[in-house]
């Protein structure tokens, strides 16, 4: 998919109204309704479970086929290994030719859609139905699932009935009870005189051959029950080793996905049954499984993505997703799989080109971490297909450009310093501008940027006057652009703070960009350069902390080590500095925190929830106590306090069109609260959501970082 | 007797939570009266049976039959593609999610409880156990896993079309269970 064809695809599916309308009430009841359906469950204990088993099939995959190839086999099952997808197509196609299959029914399998099994077979002149009611919809419509568990989510009422009507040639009203109906009706036919069928499992137990399918409208148990011949087709990531072990994912899969405590159908198959045979007698079903491969060793063998084989398959990362929530599936370009997971898994199981377009949906807010059942770092892992994509394609010509500027100091901070001139005639003497210079430039469209501050920190810091008898040690500052040339008085908040708990506070003058965006945009060498200038520059050594005010520069500090693990003299430099670095309001909690003081007037602040430093750094209560502790403020909490902004680094610059509706849910919960001032921990959130206030004239919300808005209250008169 | 009463009323509550009708009775005996009442209700006609211990003991194929009703036991693949109702035993229940578990590698059994609209359900009472845990315990325990095993939790349900819940799609539109004491 090339790049214009991904940028229409979005603008298509954000014109959907049916679509975004469903994707984001959904994503609204999503979030209640699980956390209902866990009530008394410990999902932490649940997914670590899970984790467990499935990492143990993945290190023991062949013992685990073996296992359950004999004991299915010793069943009446005939199971056969396919290594891609056409040797299953091809095993399947020979089957229906040998027992002379006419109809074919299918219910709900994601790997027969990944080989494009039903192709194969009608090429053969095989009539194949799929029975699942939304696949059977899409079918019609002629399109491919929109979403992992709900297909046909893009459709209204309305345009099912004009489908069912046109595929029954007879009236349907957009009524969905009839539609369903309707469904169920042409259905019936169809299983009864289905002379094969075809499924897919969740859970294969490798010491029963037991397969485990969990549905809910009934298509699937006929499906299994009726035809004479039964196909299972199985990728080798659903085998688990115990029967038992299989209530860990029965307690999570229908939580995580559809939010039930557990699908109306949980059917077990181990071997062949009993069927109708020729002539209305009884006797044993024809029974085939084919365990697929197709890819999916190239994961195991990969040690930065085996812990794709975790997944079971729920949807769950797919119903936080904001990004995913705004374009639903059929942007992700994958025949079967959508969403962060989706990207993954079409990278290795089907095309890694289109992989390579859609990871750059994803914003890194890594909301999809905390309600993963397998423990999937999906962020990480979309970041690494990222570089490897980078390094493979090169990256277009302005973002090379921008990011080889970024991390070569001197250039990078004489542009900052005229463009803070160059600007002035687009800041119509507000701190904010509508065009930035440079690379930053052609995304504005719903937000403002910010002005490029006259002075920079790191000519400011000099004229801050410390005054901190005894010091109790030194800390660095490690200022980050958008601190040190856009937002200087959140530095001058982190150093009146830091002095409050007894501390002195230097600026390493060699310090430079963090590397992040090289990082994100999947530009490798870079960020190690930056990552090298940094740790010289700093000086880790020297001092006793290294504090950031911007989460996404910490995080990215922190990970040198990573960046450097072939360069052992700079690793340990690397560690050193990651040791003795946090960010601003973890570091002073750790220092003892601040007493209770301020200006007393009254003033009602809301908190805003960096992804990094929530999830990365695990962050929250600190700055929240923080800003309680200080006379004045009254801290009423939002809605979605941690949902992303949609900033995202330089997301807001590749998709302003998903990054800008991301953001008015954000300024809609905060508006709700009716909250005068925004904290918020990280500089990038302030710029996104100070330019989303900007926009709308009428309100009056200041957004501002927590240091800052400290220094305010808390600063003598 | 006093925790099956509990494990009862649990099941019973989670189970009309999916859409579920459930009835208790002290007797086999009773449950014919009861079918008769209820079946008759809603207007069905022609019934599949299954025949199991419970439905021998409650004598439902005679009582049914007496009572008007066209009862089939054989020749099922044919007769549950057109009855209304479909009657099987079940071997468990699961308190902490009002589930049913049925072993069925009987393709006629299957038939009886999933190609049919309505799909009445017998079970003893004290087969209702606490967890799903327990269930999985119980089967495990089996010389071998049986061919079929079926966890039903309430007629089928879809909800494909703008995301609105909708009873009955593929599966059975309602499904009736009757709990006996003896
Ligand atoms: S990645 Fe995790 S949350 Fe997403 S489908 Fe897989 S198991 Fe579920």
């Amino acid at each position: 998919m090339a790049n214009s064809e991904l940028k229409k695809e979005i603008a298509g599916a954000l014109q959907n109204n049916v679509l975004r309308g469903a994707l984001e009430r959904f994503s609204h009841l999503y979030v209640i309704a699980r956390e209902k359906a866990y009530q008394g469950y410990d999902f932490e204990a649940l997914r670590n479970k899970v984790q467990e088993i499935k990492s143990y099939s993945a290190s023991h995959i062949d013992e685990m086929i073996d296992l359950f190839e004999k004991n299915a086999t010793a069943r009446g099952a005939k199971v056969f290994r396919a290594a891609n997808g056409k040797e299953a197509n091809d095993y399947i196609k020979k089957l229906a030719q040998e027992k002379n299959v006419k109809k074919i029914v299918k219910s709900k399998s994601m790997a027969s859609e990944e080989i494009h099994l039903n192709e194969a077979l009608r090429a053969d002149g095989v009539e194949v139905q799929e029975t699942d009611l939304g696949e059977f919809i899409i079918a019609i419509e002629g399109k491919h699932p929109s979403h992992m568990v709900f297909p046909a989510i893009h459709l209204t009422k309305e345009q099912v009935a004009d489908l069912f009507t046109s595929y029954t040639n007879k009236k349907n009203d957009p009524i969905i009870s009839k539609l369903v109906k309707t469904a169920r009706s042409v259905m019936r036919k169809k299983f009864i005189e289905a002379d094969m069928g075809i499924s897919g499992a969740n859970i294969a137990v490798a010491e029963t051959g037991t397969l485990f399918m969990f549905t809910n409208e009934g298509n699937a148990d006929l499906t299994a029950t009726i035809p004479k011949t039964h196909v299972y087709v199985v990728g080798i990531e659903k085998l688990i080793p115990k029967f038992k072990d299989a209530s860990y994912i029965l307690k999570t899969l229908p939580r995580n996905g559809t939010a039930q405590n557990i699908t109306t159908y949980v059917s077990l198959y181990t071997g062949a049954t009993e069927a109708y045979l020729e002539n209305g007698m009884k006797g044993t079903k024809d029974f085939h499984i084919v365990i697929l491969d197709n890819g999916r060793r190239n994961i195991l063998k990969d040690e930065k993505f085996r812990q794709m084989f975790n997944c079971v398959r729920c949807g769950g990362c797919i119903n936080v997703c904001p990004a995913f929530q705004l374009v639903g599936g059929h942007v992700y370009g994958g025949k079967a799989y959508t969403g962060g997971i989706g990207t993954l898994l079409t990278a290795f199981l089907d095309s890694e080109e289109t992989a390579g377009k859609v990871q750059n949906l994803c914003l890194q807010c890594g909301k999809c971490t905390e309600v993963c059942v397998g423990k999937l770092q999906i962020p990480e892992m979309i970041l690494e297909l990222r570089n490897r994509h980078g390094q493979k394609t090169g990256l277009p010509f302005t973002q090379k450009f921008a990011l080889d500027v970024v991390s070569n100091r001197r250039l990078f901070h004489t542009m900052l310093r005229v463009a803070s001139v160059a600007q002035k005639p687009f800041t119509r003497g507000k701190q904010v501008i509508r065009h930035l210079p440079m690379f930053l430039s052609g995304l504005t469209e719903g937000r403002s940027l910010p002005a490029v501050a006259e002075k920079p920190f790191r000519d400011i810091f000099p004229t801050i006057e410390q005054d901190v008898k005894n010091p109790k040690g030194t800390v660095a500052i490690y200022a980050g652009c958008l601190l040190d040339f856009v937002y200087p008085r959140i530095g001058e908040g982190v150093v009146a703070a830091l002095n409050e708990v007894g501390y002195k506070v230097v600026f390493p003058e060699n310090q430079s960009c963090c590397g992040a965006p090289a990082t994100y945009m999947g530009d490798r060498e870079n960020a190690v350069k930056s990552a090298i200038l940094n740790i010289q520059g700093l000086e880790a050594e020297k001092v006793d902390y290294v504090v950031s005010a911007c989460p996404t520069c910490t995080h990215a500090l922190k990970e040198y080590k990573e960046l450097l693990h072939d360069n052992p003299e700079m690793l340990k430099r690397a560690e050193e500095l990651a040791n003795k670095l946090y960010d601003f309001s973890k570091l002073v909690t750790i220092l003892g925190g601040l007493e209770n003081k301020g200006d007393g007037i009254p003033l009602k602040v809301t908190y805003h929830d960096s992804c990094h430093l929530r999830r990365k750094m695990g962050v929250y209560q600190e700055q929240r106590d923080l800003l309680s502790n200080t006379s004045g403020i009254e801290l009423i909490e939002m809605n979605e306090s941690d949902r992303c902004c949609g900033f995202a680094g330089s997301y807001s610059i590749k998709f302003p069109e998903i990054s800008v509706p991301i953001l008015e849910r954000k300024l809609r919960n905060i508006a709700d609260t009716g909250a005068e001032v925004v904290a918020v921990d990280c500089p990038g959130c302030l710029m996104q959501i100070s330019g989303g206030l900007d926009q709308k004239d009428s309100s009056k919300i200041k957004v501002k970082h927590t240091a800052e808005l400290l220094l305010d209250k808390r600063k003598k008169k | 007797m006093e925790r099956i009463n509990q494990l009862y009323d649990k099941f019973k509550g989670k189970f009309e939570g999916v859409n579920g009708e459930c009835f208790r009775v002290a007797k086999s005996e009773e449950i014919g009266d009861l079918l008769i009442n209820i079946l008759g209700a809603k207007g069905s006609k022609t019934i599949s049976l299954y025949e199991s211990p419970i439905s021998q003991s409650a004598r439902l194929r005679e009582k049914l039959t007496e009572a008007g009703f066209i009862v089939h036991t054989d020749d099922l693949f044919t007769n549950t593609c057109t009855d209304h109702v479909g009657i099987t035993e079940v071997n468990w229940g699961i308190a902490e999610l009002g589930t049913m578990v049925q072993i069925a590698p009987e393709v006629d059994k299957r038939l009886c409880s999933t190609l049919v609209p309505i799909h009445v359900a017998l079970l003893k009472t004290d087969s209702i156990l606490p967890e799903m845990d327990d269930v999985l315990e119980k089967l495990d325990s089996l010389p071998q896993i049986p061919g079929f095993v079926g966890f039903v939790t309430g007629p089928s349900r879809s909800s494909d079309i703008e995301r609105i819940l909708e009873i009955g799609v593929h599966g059975p539109e309602q499904v009736i269970l009757i709990v006996t004491d003896q």
